[in-house]
């Protein structure tokens, strides 16, 4: 199978979390209302779109993680004359590995987006607990530290002249779950929240 | 003591237990390990992911830089010898590759120098030999003193070589290669794979049932020599037989 029809399932779990937390979430997210009656709200909407993220974030960073054993089997599977080529940099051992662990960054794309997934998760089914503002804080803090790491990746697609799309849906994967955290946190100051405590107070 | 201790971990305990925030952060944490795992097990069971080192059977370290070739330093690139697609059962001329690690101010590479120039003529199709081109690569390596690249050119033509000579000076490449002392010899296979390498002597990687294999001593004096692993080795599955 083509990869980019691969990279497609991916990207096509981020584009729906990311459709959920739109405005037209309430429609298209109709179908879940059912098994996970909280997605009806405004905020289970934003936390099932964010687990969709999270998910498609970590099946990619897999997907990566798969590559790179590949090519050491001394395959090619994301290669091709134009600047869209993942071999190029994925198989290549000058940056292919995290600096000081040694490990792929696939491997670290994986547990970091099962760290956010975890996060969302507790958020998801203890929304009005006291820890839910220190563990968006900490979806937020984990998604910022991701943008050096995201930095010095693109710096190596520079410098080699290459894109990887994979890694690159990662990255966008990582930038998504930062804003939706930032937007969570913002709703959690406000009544939007929790408008059914809202009402109890009037 | 001991039971205020016990009395206090058993508390915590229950309160964890009976929490609710605790339970919800357990129930996540097993989805989601759950999760990494069974992405863990599916990239397990379906790639088989080779080392990057010098032992047999390991992947070997690329590396590129400059290298003499008789004409001038021109730029070298290690993967450019590699054949990827490369199998044992392969019919195509992919050739193999010997590398030598060497420091001109070595004895040992000095009395060393006939023999393996001996060698990168005779392991070629056409000098009637019947297994495949073997490409030689000399390493040049400063460990006994400094060389500049008129030292290396020097030495490379007074022993009438006429395989390349990478300068390692700047790139470090033994550290990849884990080059303790020189002379060290490796036997790569053209997709790549350290078949033999000098410093382990009678191991070698067998392509075929992708497992260490021991080769002979032909000549009886407790080493085996470069010369003997390439007709070991490389006769074994015939290598390029078209």
């Amino acid at each position: 199978m083509n990869e980019y029809v691969i990279l497609s399932f991916h990207a096509v779990i981020i584009l729906y979390g990311v459709l959920l937390m739109t405005p037209i979430g309430e429609a298209i997210g109709s179908i879940l209302v059912n098994k996970w009656p909280s997605t009806s709200t405004k905020r289970g909407r934003m936390l099932a779109g964010l687990m969709f993220v999270c998910t498609g974030g970590f099946t990619v960073s897999a997907h990566t993680l798969w590559m790179h054993n590949k090519l050491s089997e001394g395959g090619s599977v994301c290669s091709g004359s134009s600047i869209l080529n993942c071999d190029g940099l994925i198989g290549n051992p000058d940056y292919n590995t995290v600096p000081f662990i040694g490990q792929p960054w696939g491997l670290l794309g994986m547990v970091a987006f099962c760290v956010l997934l975890w996060i969302v998760v507790v958020i998801a089914k203890e929304p009005l607990a006291f820890s839910t503002p220190t563990f968006l804080k900490a979806g937020l803090g984990a998604t910022i530290a991701g943008l050096p790491v995201i930095g010095l990746l693109v710096s190596y697609e520079i410098k080699e002249g290459l894109i990887c799309p994979f890694c690159t849906t990662a990255h966008i994967a990582n930038i998504i779950a930062m804003v939706a955290f930032f937007v969570l946190f913002k709703m959690y100051e406000s009544d939007e929240w929790a408008p059914e405590l809202k009402k109890t107070r009037k | 003591m001991g039971k205020d201790w016990l009395e206090l971990t058993s508390e915590i305990m229950n309160n964890l237990y009976r929490s609710e925030e605790a339970s919800a952060r357990g129930d996540a944490a097993l989805i989601v390990i759950s999760l990494f795992f069974a992405g863990l097990l599916v990239v397990a069971f379906t790639s088989n992911p080779i080392a990057t080192g010098t032992k047999p059977g390991e992947r070997a370290p690329l590396f590129s830089g400059k290298a003499y070739n008789g004409d001038g330093w021109e730029t070298f690139v290690f993967d450019d010898l590699l054949t990827p697609e490369w199998t044992p059962n392969s019919t195509d001329d992919a050739p193999w590759i010997a590398v030598e690690f060497m420091d001109r101010l070595c004895g040992h590479c000095v009395s060393a120098a006939s023999e393996v120039g001996d060698w990168s003529e005779t392991y070629v199709k056409t000098s009637n030999w019947p297994g495949p081109d073997v490409l030689f690569v000399a390493v040049h390596v400063e460990f006994q003193g400094s060389s500049s690249r008129a030292d290396i050119e020097d030495f490379r033509d007074s022993n009438g070589h006429t395989f390349p000579y990478f300068d390692d000076d700047g790139v470090g490449s033994f550290k990849d290669w884990d080059i303790g002392a020189t002379p060290t010899y490796f036997l790569v296979q053209p997709n790549g794979i350290v078949a033999w390498n000098s410093g382990i002597q009678n191991l070698a990687w067998d392509a075929v049932s992708e497992e260490s294999i021991t080769i002979g001593d032909p000549n009886g004096d407790q080493r085996v020599k470069l010369n003997e692993a390439i007709e070991q080795i490389t006769l074994s599955y015939g290598g390029a037989t078209e």
